[in-house]
């Protein structure tokens, strides 16, 4: 569909450090949070410490939520699932595109095929994608929201891969593999996957900024995680009728959720050049 | 009696709110507005009453008889045709289109006699033919059997132009019961194609309906007492928030069943009434007890009851908007055992209880639960935690509805159930708890139970029958499967120009028809 | 017109425009028929997944006391009893005629969404247009000076907007523009036409839809001109003397079309999703708050009825950005 420019394939060495120093940064944040938020919660998540919508004070900083319980606890804890779920989504869904999308640069049929299916799934908004297939497995609570998540986010990845990889199989040291008899995968694995590194990075990045929008909306929808268990989506969901009584237990998770999504966005863009991060975006 | 699993989620039917144990609930803790008018005010006539109701646009249906998931649906319909007897005040049961109905001695017989002057909105007068035809339409339906329960397509028939005689399988002394939801009088042979359109004999005349909203006007033809309002808009609502919203920002005058966060949210606006229906919903926790269940041991299940606190239950799942109950189903019954000691929380005894019986304290248990109904998730996770304080592992674990009813609901060990339907006490021994019923939520057999539900459905000396229906509770509240910590009240929103507004629990709330603007 | 921007257009020859003209019809029915196809399978994948819900919509319309018998008798009503082939080939050899099918609760389909799909078509449009305008003047703006000010502000905000869900935004919005404040109404009240009571109910769900989406295409839209800005005509234009917003407007704009559109479609699909969350939170009246009840319901007919309106305007929409794309690219090839 796509006629995506070819990605940058190289990098100014000048960007290195700092893309080193992001990474680790992205890297760290989401251990520090799940453990620190825990530790730091001043009280137990599932005892009431106040009434229900009870505003800031007695002991709870920012109020009690629609129990009465204690809403930063439960903001400082609400994290972790909702950072670890997007990581892992955004994990699979790369690692799965990158090497479907190295194979179907090399083998059409492959690459036909991944184009049908991006084409079908463009037509499924995809939280209602995510909505039928979470239902369809109603125990699987957040790994069906996860399973969801990457099932209807790869086909747009393998696209984006593939189009940066285009310009690689026709390369000279690809063709002089192939002319060499070398197998597929060892062409896919060793020539042009080391030369998508670019891509690959702002496309985990990407990858996880959706995720992170894709799992609240469905915590929101009550798909995924479920009472009682503390969660940012599903904080701002059952903590909304009582918006005027306490404003911060909708207010606190909402900004959190939405922090989150910014500096991993912040994080993302400057992990690659603009180019590359224009490409992924565009296909 | 027709209660449905969706439809009749938050509606009770009910009684008055008297005699309860209900030391905090009752009346209305609206502003004070009210103060000065009511009784004395003279009724106005005129004006349009904006009306917020529950509804899935998923969801409308249009057939009086058809299972009517939004509330916003059954209101309209309420208005708009009439039932034979409706929920009551004084008693539970009320004349409406059926004016008077009598038994046979042998409680199997009952005759009801058409409202004098009942005509169609098109000006035809209602016939006992209407009747028996909308009846046998509704015994036909899918859920018929449950809705008109004993009685047989054939054994509806007219004696004469005003009267219907309904013939039951068994003796029945509660069957005018079971006409107050459904039995909604339509014109014999109206078509399926035709029932949006259908002409009924109520209140109100449907004006439009579109996409769940709808308008209705003052039918000035109605054969019950003068109405008041010349329009009623009705306009749905996807959630309680958005409408409590809606009423606050003056764009409704009453958001009907709004709940208790809204009702706090409003209690500091001088503008706007709330109004507290008791009785209305409850949400037990059910452990099963049949022989695999760990909760087989009656002493087990004693020890739960001992372990919940309901005050704080009451406080925090229902933000005080509610009752202290005793684990007896059928708080709205007026023959409702009063006289049988409140349980409170007793963990040292639960402890006991719960080593003689030999309770295995090192597993977790699994609390099953949906989100149908706002609040019965809350009590859950409010209960696990405080089963904690009694060594108690219970986690939670929520389902989707169609989940939970598919497979929770009546073989669980353990989960949460809720009723809308709270105005008799032998309705739930005979929906839910005697060996056979169909609902046994509990599996529950007791053969001191069962004997002393045939006492109260089989004996023609009230003294016995009363004292039988006292032995039932104190078995139920003894030993039965549920834990029944509190009631929920009904809550509605109203501005306050609205007057008169309806008092009873569940479906009591639809009755609009004395409703005034001042 | 400059000559520059002249000798990008191929000049058509008057032989052979017959021919043209018939491949180009040809080319389009392609691409109609492909875009048809498509939506077909879709609808065969939902039918199916409707199918691996846990119990029916016979279930999920039935009452408490219900038998098992009662059960199978609605199931029957229902028409659940037959395979599921049957079913989908009734419904599509029904769908030329504009029958949808009826819902668990006995309406027909078509009745259901006569009026929530205009209102949400009114809503999705309205945030489209939005995002349209706002997109393009904020990246035109932001590229207007490259690396300036006004580009790092556009570059992040552009981006907190995208990554911010639907109900994060939507809640705000009702907290300060409704319930703290007073100006606008909290909820839609919808009027005797099936439209909703006042215009001014619209505002806050389609700036909610909007917002997010106005993030996205602000950034596709300043990438794609500064794919533009090194083309070898817009160096040209430069070299020519031309001032900056003349060659923004006139030589880097047109060249960015292709890359615009498509990103603008991929977000109608994001609209539909972000409706079905704005319009259940603000009682708006269209498909959005159909569907959350219908999956709850596990309705079939309703889902596939909402699936397949959703699906065939954004194949519209796609189809349109194909037909851009084809003509953009066939002028320059």
């Amino acid at each position: 569909m796509t006629a995506a420019p070819p990605a940058a394939t190289y990098r100014p060495a000048r960007g290195a450090r700092r893309r080193t120093v992001t990474l680790v940064a992205v890297a760290a944040l989401p251990p520090l949070l799940s453990l620190a938020g825990p530790l730091i919660a001043p009280h137990r998540l599932g005892t009431p410490v106040t009434s229900p919508f009870a505003t800031p004070g007695d002991g709870a900083v920012l109020g009690g939520d629609l129990l009465g319980r204690d809403v930063l606890s439960r903001v400082l804890h609400g994290g972790t699932p909702l950072i670890l779920g997007a990581l892992l989504v955004a994990t699979v869904t790369t690692a799965a595109a990158t090497l479907t999308g190295s194979l179907a640069v090399l083998r059409p049929r492959v690459g036909r095929a991944v184009e049908r299916a991006a084409d079908v799934a463009i037509l499924l908004p995809p939280l209602l994608g995510i909505m039928l297939i979470a239902l369809a497995w109603p125990g699987g609570g957040r790994w069906a929201v996860i399973a969801a998540a990457v099932v209807l986010g790869t086909p747009y990845a393998v696209r984006v891969v593939a189009a940066s990889a285009a310009p690689l199989a026709t390369a000279g040291w690809v063709e002089a593999a192939l002319g060499r008899g070398e197998s597929t995968a060892y062409i896919a694995l060793r020539e042009i996957l080391p030369n998508l590194r670019a891509t690959v990075l702002t496309l985990f990045g990407l990858r996880f900024v959706e995720a992170v929008y894709v799992i609240s909306m469905a915590g929101f929808l009550q798909i995924g995680p479920q009472p009682p268990a503390s969660d940012w989506s599903l904080m701002v969901r059952e903590n909304a009728p009582g918006v005027l009584l306490n404003p911060w237990a909708v207010i606190a998770p909402g900004l959190a959720i939405a922090l989150l999504a910014v500096t991993v966005n912040l994080v993302t863009l400057s992990l690659a050049p603009d180019t590359t991060a224009k490409a992924v975006h565009r296909a | 009696m027709g209660v449905t699993r969706r439809q009749l989620l938050r509606a009770g039917t009910g009684v008055s709110a008297a005699g309860l144990l209900a030391a905090c609930g009752g009346g209305s803790d609206g502003s004070g507005a009210t103060a000065g008018s009511g009784g004395a005010d003279r009724p106005r006539t005129g004006g349009t009453l904006r009306v917020g109701a529950l509804g899935h646009g998923s969801a409308i249906t249009r057939d009086p008889h058809g299972t009517q998931a939004n509330e916003s649906d059954y209101l309209i319909l309420a208005l708009v045709f009439d039932t034979l007897t409706v929920p009551g005040a004084a008693k539970n049961t009320a004349p409406r289109l059926a004016a008077s109905w009598e038994s046979s001695q042998d409680l199997r017989t009952w005759t009801f006699r058409i409202a004098e002057g009942a005509v169609f909105h098109d000006g035809t007068p209602v016939t006992a033919e209407d009747v028996v035809w909308s009846l046998q339409r509704l015994r036909r339906t899918p859920s018929g059997a449950a809705r008109l329960p004993g009685i047989q397509v054939g054994n509806i028939s007219a004696r004469d132009d005003g009267t219907v005689v309904v013939v039951s399988d068994y003796a029945n002394a509660d069957f005018p019961l079971m006409t107050r939801f459904s039995s909604f009088v339509l014109k014999k042979g109206t078509s399926d194609a035709d029932i949006a359109r259908a002409p009924g004999t109520g209140p109100f005349t449907l004006d439009w309906f579109r996409g769940g909203n709808a308008r209705l006007v003052r039918n000035d033809r109605w054969y019950g007492p003068a109405v008041h309002l010349d329009a009623i808009e009705v306009t749905m609502f996807e959630t309680p928030q958005a409408m409590a919203n809606a009423l606050l920002a003056g764009q409704i005058d009453l958001a009907s069943n709004a709940g208790a966060v809204a009702a706090r949210t409003a209690r500091s606006r001088a503008d706007v009434q709330v109004l507290r229906r008791p009785d209305d919903m409850a949400m037990p926790i059910v452990m099963r007890t049949a022989a695999d269940s760990p909760f087989a041991d009656r002493r087990v299940r004693e020890a739960i009851r001992l372990v919940v606190d309901r005050e704080a239950m009451v406080k925090q799942v229902l933000s005080g908007y509610g009752t202290v109950a005793n684990d007896i189903l059928g708080t709205g019954d007026p023959r409702y055992a009063k006289d049988i000691p409140q349980r409170g929380r007793d963990l040292v005894r639960a402890r006991k209880l719960l080593r003689d019986a030999g309770f295995d304290l090192s597993r977790t248990y699994e609390l099953v639960t949906t989100e149908d109904i706002s609040g019965l998730a809350e009590s859950a996770t409010l209960f696990a935690d405080q089963a904690r304080e009694a060594g108690i592992k219970v986690e939670v674990v929520k389902q989707e509805s169609g989940a939970f009813w598919d497979r929770t609901w009546k073989s669980g060990d353990f989960y949460t159930s809720y009723w809308g339907t709270n105005d008799s006490v032998v309705f739930f021994a005979s929906k839910t708890m005697v060996s056979e019923a169909g609902q046994n939520e509990a599996a529950w057999h007791d053969t001191g139970f069962d004997a002393a539900y045939r006492e109260v459905i089989g004996s023609d000396d009230p003294k016995r029958r009363a004292a039988a229906l006292t032995a039932l509770q104190r078995i139920e509240h003894d030993r039965s499967g549920y834990l029944l910590w509190g009631m929920a009240d009904g809550i509605d929103l109203a501005a306050s120009k609205v007057r008169n507004l309806p008092k009873l629990p569940g479906y009591g709330r639809v009755q609009l028809e004395g409703v005034w603007l001042r | 017109m400059t000559p520059t921007a002249a000798t990008r257009r191929a000049p058509a020859p008057a032989a052979g425009t017959a021919h043209r003209i018939t491949a180009t019809a040809l080319r389009i029915a392609g691409v109609v028929a492909r875009r048809a196809l498509l939506l077909v399978v879709l609808l065969a994948v939902v039918f199916a997944a409707v199918e691996l819900l846990p119990g029916d919509a016979a279930d999920a319309a039935s009452e408490r006391g219900e038998s098992a018998a009662d059960l199978a008798a609605r199931r029957h009503l229902l028409g659940l009893d037959r395979p599921l082939w049957e079913r989908f080939a009734d419904w599509m050899t029904a769908l030329p005629a504009g029958d949808l099918g009826t819902s668990a609760q006995g309406q027909k389909v078509t009745d259901l969404l006569a009026d929530p799909l205009p209102n949400t078509l009114v809503l999705a449009a309205s945030a489209f247009v939005i995002t349209v305008v706002s997109s393009l003047l904020l990246g035109c703006w932001a590229a207007s000076k490259p690396g300036g000010r006004g580009d790092r502000i556009v570059s992040h905000l552009s981006t907190a907007a995208f990554a911010v869900p639907e109900f994060v935004v939507s809640v705000s919005l009702l907290l300060v523009l409704s319930l703290w404040t007073g100006w606008l109404p909290a909820a839609t009240v919808t009027g005797g036409d099936g439209r909703p009571a006042t215009w001014t109910m619209l505002i806050m769900p389609v700036l909610a839809l909007a917002v997010p989406q106005t993030g996205w295409n602000t950034r596709v839209v300043r990438g794609a001109l500064a794919d533009q800005a090194s083309a070898p005509h817009v160096e040209a234009a430069h070299l020519d003397g031309l001032p900056p917003h003349v060659v923004l407007l006139r030589h880097q704009l047109p060249g960015a079309v292709p890359a615009v559109a498509t990103g603008l479609a991929t977000s109608t699909g994001l609209l539909f999703g972000g409706a079905v969350v704005v319009e259940t939170l603000f009682n708006y009246p269209g498909v959005g708050s159909v569907l959350a009840g219908a999956v709850a319901a596990r309705d079939t007919p309703l889902i596939a009825g909402v699936v397949m309106s959703a699906g065939a305007v954004i194949s519209a929409v796609l189809l349109a950005a194909d037909l851009v794309r084809h003509a953009t690219l066939g002028a320059r090839a």
